[in-house]
């Protein structure tokens, strides 16, 4: 009968269309990141006031790692809110590190000084940290619990709110399965 | 060309061997080879479907050097992609694993290009015996039985349903036969039935029938013929096999026209051409996120086009086009607010602007305007003051950003406010007095009945010998009494930056409606009788002495 014909046709073509229109629905850049609840990739840093800083200085503090770049838009975007939740958040055994990527010491030290930045920050001049934790968008930030487990992702600018609640679960090493999204935009 | 590369990759070693002293390792020969073979299977993460060998970004650099530092430190190219792979997940390789899930990948093309080949194979058979045994069994219906066939699909009048006759009984089998005998060749027409089956279930309904008529034949003449009787309404008929079919095939175009139009939408909505190397070009329609259509993009344009050559009207009614189509366009309420302040509507301006950061709460343009208004217009500095620090944060360095830096460091702290404006306001009086034209305005006595008490007054000036064309500047006073005092000088121009001075041309205009670039019956004109009169006159008074018709 043509009606089972039909139907036929509607079981084969269905599931392509909903393939069709999930694709549609992806965003085709968006890299989720195999590294959630995976031991963070241990690194050194020089800071930009000259101290060398390791992953391993870190342990036993929650430490909230964030990738920025002064010619990234969603990175001035954020900086208040996260020097806001450093300011809250200091000295509650936790750490923040912010890594510049793809940025001149010259524009990265204007960025620090002009949104008052206190926390640690460095640049990552070789890229060999953004590509062992991964980055591919810009701000990029990940949470670390005390034992150097990686919590909870975040990609595009982060606002303090959100900040310091994923803060707070890496310090007690909650895993956030679902990574976050903001405004990104792709690293060059 | 490869030993050329070669050559020149020896030349460069030797250079840094020498320059960079003797504890330099010699790396292998094809170091650089082995580093692109293993950087052509791995994606480039910022760009779309091209390797890290082939990228000239910024990351894929980087990602080949963590390559070639790997190579160098004796690990496998399995090893180097695996190190990849468990940063960035297997999306990073461009040719999937060939085990586990993505193993599909690899096979499912085949599959489906296999079962493709099969089911068109199949579909070409079936059509062809089908069309081999519809021919047979048509020459088969006229060599076999054909009065039998024939017979059986005659239309004979149905006997009376209180007719118990021997008759009227045959003449029901007969109509169970002509409706089963239908049934199964449209059953065969449909592929249900093989040839074997048509012809073996044909045959009996055949013999049945043969019975059927014999035993008809055998009984004596009908003594009456019955009027056939009208058959009541609730009597089932037959299926109509034709219009069955013919409803079927139409339900079949219906949903193919619907699934054309589906998929139409779906991909004209949410595949758009790219506008940016940052934009994507899926979005709008299932992801949720906007992007202007067309039309409502080339509208746009058209209003920046005409916001840009000072044809405002033009850019009013592009940008209400726009709003038309997507009342929520932070853009097109951007511009009409800067319109709007042009024209002297300071209030309107700021509703603009708010409208277009009430959808982008960040939009630059919007946010530039909003600040501008609060700080000239309202002296609210406290309020610009937040709004272009705001701005500020979000700028990249540039001219636009020393710009607001600039407007930035003009707008008086909250101390030093009062201080300014006090001490500022004789200067301005003093360079006011000289760069104005001022007189009085009045309506003459036989228009005063006419006068809408929600009018608006605008004074426009416009260079002398410029009829047409954007005013230089304009005045707006809401619900005037008349006679009204007026001045009109620099701070009253429309575009920033013009000077006012030379020979002016004004005119007023009592607006019904308030809106500067509509006129309609009821509004009332006047001018300065002297037209054009100089920057510095004082008593250039006005009588509004027109009423539009």
């Amino acid at each position: 009968m043509p009606w089972r014909r039909l139907a036929t046709i509607a079981f084969i073509i269905g599931p392509i269309l909903a393939l069709l229109a999930f694709g549609f629905t992806r965003d085709a850049r968006y890299i989720t990141s195999p590294l959630i609840a995976k031991p963070a990739t241990p690194f050194t840093i020089t800071l930009f006031d000259g101290r060398k800083l390791t992953l391993e200085d870190m342990r036993g503090k929650a430490v909230f790692l964030n990738f920025w770049a002064s010619w990234c838009p969603p990175c001035r975007a954020e900086a208040k809110d996260l020097e806001a939740a450093w300011q809250k958040l200091k000295g509650n055994n936790m750490i923040f590190l912010g890594v510049a990527l793809q940025d001149t010491d010259q524009n990265a030290l204007e960025f620090l000084k002009e949104f008052n930045v206190t926390y640690p920050n460095g640049k990552d001049e070789s890229g060999n940290i953004a590509v062992d934790y991964g980055t591919w968008g810009i701000p990029e930030s990940f949470f670390i619990d005390p034992q150097g487990r990686i919590t909870y992702k975040h990609v595009g600018g982060i606002r303090v709110a959100l900040v310091v609640t994923k803060l707070e679960e890496a310090a007690k090493g909650i895993v956030s399965a679902q990574e976050g999204k903001g405004d990104y935009q792709p690293i060059r | 060309m490869r030993t050329m590369l070669l050559r020149t990759l020896f030349v460069l070693y030797v250079l840094l061997a020498l320059f960079s002293g003797p504890l330099h390792a010699a790396p292998a020969p094809d170091l650089e080879d082995r580093t692109r073979e293993i950087a052509s299977e791995l994606r480039c993460v910022v760009c779309q479907n091209l390797s890290i060998a082939d990228s000239p970004s910024e990351m894929a650099q980087q990602m080949r050097a963590v390559v070639r530092e790997q190579l160098e430190a004796g690990k496998s190219p399995q090893e180097i992609k695996d190190f990849f792979v468990s940063k960035y997940g297997e999306w990073v390789l461009l040719k999937p694993k060939t085990s586990g899930v993505s193993l599909l990948l690899w096979v499912l093309p085949y599959l489906a290009l296999v079962v493709g080949v099969i089911a068109a194979l199949w579909i070409i058979r079936r059509w062809v015996s089908k069309k081999k045994s519809a021919e047979a069994a048509a020459s088969a219906a006229t060599s076999h039985s054909p009065v039998d066939s024939a017979w059986l699909k005659q239309d004979l009048p149905d006997p009376d349903l209180e007719d118990n006759s021997a008759r009227a009984q045959l003449l029901r089998d007969r109509a169970r036969l002509k409706y089963e005998l239908s049934e199964m060749e449209f059953d065969f027409q449909s592929g249900k039935l093989s040839d074997a089956d048509y012809n073996a279930l044909k045959q009996e309904i055949e013999t049945k029938g043969m019975a059927v008529h014999q035993k008809l034949d055998a009984l004596p003449p009908e003594p009456t013929l019955k009027a056939p009787k009208r058959k009541s309404p609730d009597q089932k008929l037959p299926p109509d096999r034709t219009r069955i079919r013919r409803w079927q095939l139409v339900s079949g175009g219906v949903f193919l026209m619907l699934f054309g139009l589906a998929l139409g939408v779906m991909l004209t909505k949410s595949v758009r051409p790219r506008e940016s190397s940052n934009d994507t070009m899926t979005g709008d329609f299932l992801t949720g996120t906007n992007s202007p259509s067309g039309e409502t993009r080339a509208a746009l344009n058209e209003g920046k086009q005409a916001f840009a050559h000072q044809e405002f009207p033009k850019a009013i009614e592009a940008f209400k086009k726009v709003l038309v189509a997507d009342p929520n366009n932070p853009e097109a309420h951007s511009y009409m607010g800067f319109i709007l302040v042009q024209a002297g509507h300071g209030d309107g301006a700021l509703m603009a602007f708010d409208k277009a950061l009430a959808q982008a709460p960040n939009f630059p343009m919007a946010l530039w305007g909003k600040g501008m208004i609060l700080y000239r217009e309202k002296k609210d500095f406290a309020g610009a003051r937040e709004i272009f620090e705001n701005l500020l944060s979000r700028v990249p360095a540039g001219e636009e950003r020393n710009e607001i830096a600039k407007v930035l460091a003009e707008i008086p702290t909250a101390g030093a406010q009062k201080s300014q404006t006090a001490s500022a306001a004789p200067n301005s009086a003093a360079t006011s007095s000289s760069a104005q034209i001022s007189g009085k305005i009045t309506i003459e006595p036989k228009l005063k009945a006419g006068v809408d008490s929600n009018a608006s007054l605008f004074i426009i000036a416009r260079p002398a010998g410029a009829a047409a064309g954007p005013p230089l500047a304009v005045k707006k006073f809401d619900k005037p009494t008349f006679p009204l005092n007026y001045s009109l000088g620099q701070e009253n121009v429309m575009m920033q930056g013009t000077p006012f001075t030379g020979k002016i041309n004004i005119t007023v205009r009592l607006d019904k409606d308030g809106n500067p670039t509509t006129r309609g019956p009821g509004d009332m004109t006047g001018e300065y009788k002297m037209n054009p009169v100089n920057v510095g006159t004082k008593n250039a008074d006005i009588v509004i002495d027109q009423m539009m018709q």
